[in-house]
């Protein structure tokens, strides 16, 4: 006979949540296959205009001044990476900040709120199929740019690599989860994400390295996760450094990563009570 | 039921048509209407309204401070040595003004069908005798009028924290191909328009174009710098000839990559893109009431 | 109705209206591999759903007329039909006279539509906005507008609340802003799709009555699209019951009714009946022309029922001991007195509540 799900242990219903969230978004997603090809390949021409404009301004694919603030000459990797890891911060922010919004708009979001389990773990169901499908357009954004760009890519980076970028993810869901309240309450989600974007997008290493920012926008891009992440992996595939010469910038990532997820589990349980006392759940 | 024995007709309907003054003033009053609509519910979102001002500053930095950072400083041998100028910052300004304005074409005007089939108010436009065009040429005029002033915030911000050496005298003739060229850009934006409302994901079309034309305008880079086979291609959107020409009256000792008369180039792509724009509208229409396709999003 | 019925002035016309929608087989990703007994290619690929067959109707000017049909049986596609929204595929149609594929213009401006639903409207603007921005869409001039903006406001009680935003408006003030939108121009025709769709019934109520009005003092020609039979059987003075695509039937309420004969129709409220109810009844009824299940919803006090049409009074003993014999609980017990849901499953087989049967 099966088991009552009231008999189950509370951390294996929990996980039933997560999984049947990611089941369920990665099925929306095939039901796309336009949208999921388009993912995978597309990104890459929003950054080819910057490789083009490297090349006018320098007139070649090294630069001095690069090299010189950076250690590595080569402008191209820079902006690859810059661009893939991005990418994932703008899937999980738009992704989980519209994720509540979209279930409003099909009407489903008041019964996800009546059932008895944790939503924040709803949210991470989500987040986990955000980073899945993060995942495999990344790889496959970085699979082409190699291609066609000549990046160098070895086998013996990708562990160090991946590492990193699920402490990105961890980060981005702490954050997500804030976005998430904050959507909850004030229905213009989309603002919230898009602005956090920006303040990603100009204060963080995306483009150019963060020592080229004035010294004040250099302490905001600091309490970034995105700027460690990109340190870190840029460190690691251009300048071929290993984690242990780069342990303080992984101890930052960790405590921002912490502090977001608390942060994040805590915000997100307050503004649910606040909103179901409202009554402001489903008015999107 | 009983009702009189009334003599029953038909109504006259007094409603504008056809080819005269009358009419084209009533579809010109839809589409400032729809201009006035747009406003509205921008205002609506103070926060996105604040946002999309500001955003043209947000997404132009990255391109100015990257290219600060690759040749140490402002000015650019290589630059000089293909265009005449090593300005990076005069050139990336005025490239960077085209940016908002190909948004107008392929997202304000490309998605203002999709838009209203979101709000759920497509097929109550529909049923009224107003061209549906209108509504595309009020969200052009309603983007214009929004990307316009964006310019003005990136130009205030660009002279205030880098400082900018622009040719007043160039002003007035650079308007005349901007206008030349924002007249192809709404033929342009009409097609897409079109295609996004045949196409279920309509949104890839818009971001799709956004990005190629991106490519293939010199915004950040000249076109010499593009392959062949894309430089020939560039050709057939307004934004890359209506680029060269602006420079060339507002940056000193520009030379233009490309020779050739940019006013009589941008007006001949007018016409084709606005009598291209306007049939394939008319196809996608009667496509999308053949199959029913007006409903909700 | 008193007509001229030599006249041939229709403000709605249809010879032969035909409406077919293809949606793509889904047969997954190995799907070219299954073999597809259809010869046409067409077919093969694709799922073709005839929403109206060769439909003839003829509405009257100053009707209000009533398309009356379950979920899916046609009555939003004739709709869109007629306001331009879809193009048929055969037939022709006119609306005051217009060809709606070759006077689209025209058509449009003589007609004013009503759906059911809220999202019609722009939330974000004020009832005043949505509707001068409606009114330059019909081509209206300014100072004309603006009055006839004021009129409606304050027939339909909106003047307090005009400049507020239709998000803070209740369903029935949208609905309310939406019938003033279509009364915008002054239309000859008032196309109603499920115009009391979602409401409440105060509201409801008000927007029938606003409806009856609508036609009986200002003329109008009004068709009205609905699957309550009530709001048919109050408003209409002819009705059209369609089904699958096809009309069955057309004529005022009263003579449809009729076609249900009193002591043909026996009605049984029943609680919890079993499911092999309908078929145990109809073995001992062979003569009866329908015996229909209704489910209900007892714990909403909406107990389930059962029709038997085409028997007789004495019938009702059988009835009465099959039900016994199956201990089912009888609520009450009616003969007569038809509706015109009775009438539709005596034509149809199916209930106005349902989708249509094939």
């Amino acid at each position: 006979m099966m088991q009552s799900a009231y008999e189950q242990s509370p951390w294996r219903s929990n996980l039933f949540v997560v999984w049947n969230e990611l089941v369920k978004n990665m099925k929306f997603l095939m039901a796309y296959p336009v949208i999921f090809i388009f993912w995978a390949i597309f990104p890459i021409f929003w950054f080819i205009p910057f490789i083009l404009q490297g090349e006018a301004f320098v007139g070649g694919l090294q630069s001095a001044n690069f090299a010189q603030i950076t250690g590595s000459g080569e402008y191209v990797p820079f902006i690859v990476i810059g661009a893939v890891l991005n990418s994932y911060v703008n899937t999980l922010l738009y992704g989980m900040g519209e994720s509540i919004r979209r279930e409003a708009y099909q009407g489903t979001l008041d019964y996800v709120f009546a059932a008895p389990c944790n939503k924040a773990y709803v949210l991470i169901g989500k987040a986990l199929s955000e980073s899945v499908s993060s995942t495999i357009f990344a790889a496959s954004q970085l699979a082409i740019s190699t291609l066609l760009f000549g990046i160098n890519l070895t086998l013996g980076m990708m562990l160090p690599v991946f590492f990193i970028v699920i402490l990105l993810i961890l980060g981005l869901y702490g954050l997500s989860l804030v976005l998430a309240a904050l959507s909850l309450m004030y229905k213009q989600s989309h603002d919230v994400s898009e602005t956090i974007g920006y303040i990603f997008y100009v204060f963080s290493p995306v483009r150019y390295p963060i020592e080229s920012l004035p010294s004040w926008a250099q302490i905001i891009g600091k309490l970034i996760p995105l700027t460690y992440a990109l340190i870190i992996v840029r460190s690691i595939m251009l300048l071929g450094m290993g984690l242990s010469a780069l342990y303080w910038e992984i101890l930052a990532l960790l405590i921002i990563d912490a502090f977001l997820i608390l942060a994040g589990f805590y915000m997100f349980n307050w503004m649910e009570n606040k909103t179901k006392k409202s009554g402001t759940i489903s008015h999107y | 039921m009983e009702k009189s024995n009334k003599e029953y007709r038909l109504r006259e309907v007094k409603c504008p048509a056809g080819f005269n003054w009358v009419n084209l003033k009533a579809e010109l009053r839809a589409v400032w209407e729809s201009n006035v609509k747009a406003w509205k519910i921008d205002l609506a979102y103070p926060v996105s309204f604040i946002r999309q001002l500001i955003s043209p500053v947000v997404f132009m930095l990255p391109y100015l401070l990257y290219g600060l950072v690759l040749i140490g400083g402002r000015y650019s041998e290589n630059l000089k040595q293909l265009v005449g100028t090593g300005d990076v910052v005069a050139f990336i300004f005025t490239g960077y003004i085209m940016m908002g304005f190909i948004g107008t074409a392929v997202w304000a005007m490309g998605f203002s069908m999709r838009r209203e089939q979101w709000f759920g108010t497509l097929e109550a436009i529909y049923v009224t005798p107003a061209s549906r065009l209108g509504q595309v040429l009020g969200m052009a005029l309603h983007s214009t009028v929004h990307q316009g002033a964006g310019t003005i915030i990136q130009f205030i911000f660009i002279y205030a924290t880098f400082g900018l050496a622009l040719n007043i005298g160039g002003i007035l003739p650079a308007l005349g191909i901007f206008a030349l060229m924002m007249f192809a850009l709404y033929g342009f934006g009409i097609v897409i328009s079109a295609l996004s409302l045949i196409l279920k994901e309509g949104w890839i079309v818009s971001d799709s174009f956004y990005s190629i034309m991106t490519i293939l305008s010199p915004v950040a880079y000249p076109l010499t710098v593009l392959p062949t086979l894309a430089q020939q291609a560039s050709a057939i959107f307004p934004t890359a000839p209506a680029l060269i020409g602006m420079r060339s009256f507002l940056i000193d000792n520009y030379v233009p990559e490309v020779v050739g008369n940019v006013f009589l180039h941008l007006i001949v792509l007018g016409a084709v893109w606005i009598l291209f724009g306007v049939f394939v509208f008319h196809l996608a229409d009667k496509y999308v009431r053949k199959r029913g396709m007006l409903k909700k999003f | 109705m008193v007509y001229d019925k030599k006249s041939e002035v229709f403000s709605i016309q249809t010879i032969n209206l035909t409406k077919r929608f293809a949606k793509k087989k889904h047969r997954g990703v190995f799907g070219f591999l299954r073999r597809n007994q259809s010869k046409n290619k067409h077919e093969k690929n694709n799922h073709v759903t005839v929403a109206l067959n060769k439909v003839n109707l003829e509405i009257r000017p100053g009707e209000l007329f009533g398309l009356l049909g379950p979920n899916g049986s046609g009555k939003t596609t004739m709709i869109k039909c007629l306001s331009t929204i879809l193009i048929p595929d055969e037939g022709t149609v006119t609306v005051n006279g217009f060809d709606v594929q070759k006077e689209t213009s025209m058509v449009r401006a003589s007609l004013g539509m009503v759906v059911g639903g809220e999202r019609t409207l722009y939330w974000k603007l004020t009832a005043r906005d949505n509707l001068m921005y409606f009114a330059s869409l019909y081509k209206m001039q300014r100072a004309h507008a603006k009055k006839r903006i004021e009129e409606l406001l304050e027939t339909f009680q909106l003047s307090d609340r005009a400049d507020e935003r239709l998000e803070d408006y209740s369903t029935g003030m949208r609905q309310k802003v939406a019938i003033a939108r279509a009364l915008l121009h002054d239309p000859p025709i008032l196309l109603l799709d499920e115009p009391t769709l979602g409401l409440d019934p105060n509201f409801a109520r008000q927007i029938r009555s606003q409806i009856k009005e609508l036609s009986e003092k200002y003329g109008k020609t009004v068709l009205l699209t609905t699957h309550y039979m009530d709001e048919a059987d109050q408003l209409c003075d002819r009705v059209a019951f369609i089904n699958n695509g096809n009309i069955v039937a057309v004529d005022t309420p009263n003579r449809l009714k009729a076609m249900v004969k009193e002591k043909e129709l026996v009605e049984v409220t029943v609680y919890r009946p079993p499911v092999d109810i309908e078929r145990h009844i109809r073995s001992l009824l062979p003569d009866a022309e329908v015996v229909k299940l209704i489910p209900g919803n007892e714990d909403e006090g909406n107990p389930s029922r059962i029709k038997i049409i085409g028997g007789t009074a004495e019938d009702v003993e059988t009835i009465i001991d099959a039900l016994r014999q199956k201990n089912v609980r009888i609520g009450s017990l009616n003969v007569g007195v038809p509706t015109l849901e009775d009438v539709f499953i005596k034509l149809t087989g199916a209930k106005l509540t349902e989708g249509g049967m094939r």
